[in-house]
């Protein structure tokens, strides 16, 4: 992960919009609150956020500025040095039960964080379960991106769900989707994250969770207030969503288009290389060199099936996964949206009744309230816009420099293949006597 | 340009244009004629200019021809495609397109080569007259060799009726049918990877595009992505010098696979005269069974002859004796034919094997550099996709 330097946080009220970060401008800083800011909010006597489901919301407020002072030192480093939590998704396994047969995947989760009991656990989870922390998580930290999990559906119903190629990229998925929490300064410590990596069976109550669940999409993302003014760097975020949305089905088109057309020189090639060894069949001279370019072509095939499984493997579903990246991201700016909105309607109400009250010279608590959020909502969406940013250049290095790598290594395998020809073909010259020269 | 030990000449075919002018059905139609230099060997260097002229390329077909029928033991080297066949989708199939015309022209000179450096036919006149005088179709007509062709239907019907083909000849024939085969369908199936291995590498292009549109929305990853972007473009702009180069390898196994009517050729010649030889032979064998049965008198077989004595009576003394004399002189005559044509036979054989065995020498040498500058090729390409995907994951890593 990346490491951090403390910048000073964006937004804390309204502010000019050139004081405000550009949205794509991802330096190196996380803006979000550390752990032991906690218990400096609830010292300074703040006001305690909640969800209209009743669950408290765990971030504080950053309208006190030496509480934002004391985040930004306290900030979590990010680095590998000081990191403490480790996990990691590995060992699929299929559970065969009279009712149903399914995956589970081994978690093995690493620590020296108080917050857990033990330094080191090993659980055994299966796709239900990931889904469920997600859920829990979004509910508990609505304003923050929560990662992503690979479909949970079978897409296009053509992969068998228990073949050795869908269980591994899921399990990539799923390890990379618990790593991003895992690494996320606030929802590394939600106390459902601790449940799933360490408890031996998880105590779901799924049904509630769902309805929950349902609540609050319905909630945040439909909303019922028109936004005003959404601010300049909250659109610019949208803009670019949407483009780089575009880009990558670009890509992936372009990506599955390689492959097929691989796969049909592979075709080719797999009907050229014997024609060679026929042909050495009728030749006496010839017949060495002849079965040393059949076999050479018919490694180059090889190696062309290794580049297009590669491709296939590691590229497509990564590209694939960040376009659902996008729409969790979408869908938090939505719900920032929505808030804001929601305030400004508010803000609207108190000012009307202002009005005609004459008297009331406070901003009624609960329109406080409700800026309160927004200024969370934003605070902790342009932190997570910004590790989000960070992730993904990091992502698509490492996806881009594969792709370069997968097809050096084709090259490499046809050129040893080549080389090691050439010495056969040069062999057992005849005796050269007067010869023409071009 | 060639130099060689046998010919006195250097040849090249320099250049290649186009002409109009009416046909033999008095219709305009364009043509193509090729520019034929040549020069003494000695003056190598002097800048002294050759000598040229122009031809066209169905005169290179009558000097062939003319080869073929003047030397039938020679393994004759076959002039290159006079229609584009056998192309994949970028080459046109058109006689007029410059890369095809380019490909024709490097195949008649390398025919020339051939001839040139061939012990026998480097010193016939014709060929000679050909490189050099203008008015040389006169002079081919001259020859008559058209009338000493052996017609098609001749040899065919040799072919099937011969008893004892020399054994070598039935193989060689065999093996010339095999690579045919073999040939065509490796010249096929290259054409068709050929094809695909385009379609690969210029979809690649496309990347160079849209990284080059996402560029524009990214800040950091800009650049990096950028460049990236120009070096898939090069990487799918590689692939046409690639198929270039791999066009002359196909030109060396076209040039065999023609080949391989000409060996046919010098196998049909050899059923023909051997076909013959039997033929004289067996007539001369009839001939002694006649002159049998005439002097013991007794007729084995049924004849006519026999039948009509039997009806009208013996010959006279007088007869038989005149009919024996005939025979005799047919025996004498057969039996010079017979020695004739077994010496024309074992002519034919022995030079047409002295031939054949530099052919296959020639062949083995000429494939085996055909597949080592093809392997040199390929290594060359691979090399070249290593450096485009290693500055691309250069510029990945800079993102």
């Amino acid at each position: 992960m990346s490491a951090c330097t403390p910048k000073s946080l964006a937004s804390s009220g309204q502010k000019p919009i050139q004081e405000m970060c550009h949205p794509l401008g991802a330096e190196e800083a996380v803006l979000t609150p550390s752990p032991d800011v906690r218990n400096i909010t609830s010292s300074i006597g703040e006001k305690d956020q909640i969800l209209p489901n009743g669950t408290p919301v765990e971030t504080s407020s950053p309208s006190s500025s030496s509480s934002l002072l004391n985040r930004l030192q306290l900030d979590d480093d990010l680095d590998g040095e000081t990191r403490d939590l480790f996990v990691t998704v590995d060992d699929p396994k299929k559970h065969v039960s009279t009712m149903e047969t399914y995956i589970t995947y081994r978690v093995v989760t690493k620590t020296t964080r108080v917050e857990f009991d033990l330094p080191e656990y090993t659980v055994r989870r299966r796709y239900q379960d990931f889904d469920w922390l997600r859920t829990k998580l979004e509910d508990s930290q609505p304003t923050h991106l929560i990662p992503p999990l690979p479909e949970k559906f079978v897409m296009k119903g053509v992969v068998d769900r228990f073949s050795e190629e869908f269980v591994e990229t899921r399990r990539k998925a799923l390890d990379k989707f618990l790593k991003r929490v895992a690494d996320h300064p606030v929802l590394s410590f939600n106390e459902h994250l601790n449940s799933f990596l360490s408890a031996k069976d998880l105590n779901k109550r799924q049904g509630l969770a769902l309805l929950s669940k349902m609540g609050e999409s319905v909630k945040y993302v439909t909303g019922g207030y028109k936004l005003r003014g959404r601010p300049v760097e909250f659109s610019a975020m949208g803009d670019y969503l949407d483009m780089f949305t575009q880009k990558l089905g670009t890509i992936d088109r372009i990506a599955q288009r390689i492959i097929k057309e691989q796969s049909e020189y592979q075709v080719e090639l797999r009907e050229y290389g014997p024609v060679y060894t026929t042909w050495a069949l009728s030749e006496a001279e010839l017949q060495g060199p002849l079965e040393g370019v059949a076999s050479c072509m018919a490694n180059c095939s090889s190696a062309l099936d290794e580049l297009t499984q590669d491709m296939s493997e590691d590229f497509l579903p990564v590209l694939r996964e960040y376009v659902l990246y996008i729409e969790s991201m979408k869908i938090v700016l939505k719900k920032r949206d929505n808030i804001q909105a929601e305030y400004e309607a508010k803000l609207e109400a108190a000012a009307f009744r202002k009005e005609e009250k004459a008297s009331c010279t406070q901003v009624p608590t609960d329109v406080e309230k409700c800026h309160d959020r927004v200024e969370c909502c934003n605070a902790d969406l342009k932190s997570d816009w910004d590790r989000w940013q960070n992730n993904k250049r990091q992502d698509f290095r490492q996806l881009l420099t594969g792709m370069a790598d997968h097809n050096i290594q084709y090259y490499e395998k046809c050129l040893a293949a080549w080389e090691s020809v050439i010495p056969l073909l040069r062999d057992k010259q005849p005796q050269e006597t007067e010869t023409e020269e071009d | 340009m060639l130099t060689n030990n046998f010919f006195s000449l250097e040849i090249s075919v320099a250049e290649a244009e186009k002409r109009t002018g009416k046909n033999t059905v008095n219709m305009q139609e364009i043509y193509t004629v090729y520019l034929i230099e040549t020069r003494p060997v000695d003056a190598l260097t002097e800048g002294i200019t050759p000598d040229s002229l122009w031809r066209r390329y169905s005169e290179f077909e009558l000097l062939r021809n003319y080869l073929l029928v003047t030397y039938p033991f020679v393994v004759v080297a076959p002039l290159p495609e006079k229609r584009a066949e056998i192309v994949w989708h970028k080459l046109s199939a058109d006689n007029m397109d410059p890369d095809f015309v380019e490909r024709r022209r490097v195949g008649l000179e390398n025919f020339l080569h051939r001839v040139a450096s061939h012990p026998v036919l480097c010193n016939d006149n014709i060929f000679n007259i050909f490189l050099t005088e203008v008015n040389w179709k006169e002079m081919v007509y001259e020859t008559g060799f058209q009338a000493k062709a052996d017609s098609r239907l001749k040899a065919v019907n040799a072919a099937f009726r011969v008893k004892n083909p020399d054994g070598r000849f039935t193989e060689l024939k065999h093996y010339s049918d095999e690579l045919q085969t073999v040939l065509s369908q490796l010249l096929r199936v290259r054409a068709r990877v050929a094809d695909r291995l385009y379609g690969v590498y210029k979809v690649h292009g496309n990347y160079g595009r849209v990284f080059s549109e996402w560029s524009a929305i990214e800040k950091e990853m800009g650049d990096g992505l950028q460049s990236a972007g120009h070096h898939m473009d090069a990487y799918a702009a590689s692939v046409d010098d690639i198929l270039e180069e791999e066009e002359h390898y196909a030109d060396q196994l076209k040039e065999y696979l023609f080949y391989t009517d000409a060996l046919r050729a010098v196998c049909r010649k050899h059923e023909l005269t051997q076909f013959e030889l039997e033929m004289v032979a067996l007539d001369l064998a009839c001939k002694k069974q006649q002159k049998e049965e005439l002097v013991t008198g007794t007729v084995r077989t049924f004849s006519l002859k026999g039948m009509t004595s039997k009806l009208f009576g013996q010959e006279t003394a007088e007869q038989r004796e005149a009919k024996l004399q005939v025979l005799e002189q047919q025996l004498k005559e057969g039996e010079e034919a017979v020695k004739e044509k077994n010496t024309e036979s074992d002519e034919f054989v022995k030079t047409a094997w002295v031939d054949i065995e530099r052919f296959k020498d020639q062949k083995d040498r000429d494939l085996k550099e055909a597949l080592i500058s093809y392997a040199v090729m390929q290594i060359s390409m691979c090399k070249k996709g290593i450096q485009v995907w290693t500055n691309a994951k250069e510029c990945f890593n800079k993102m």
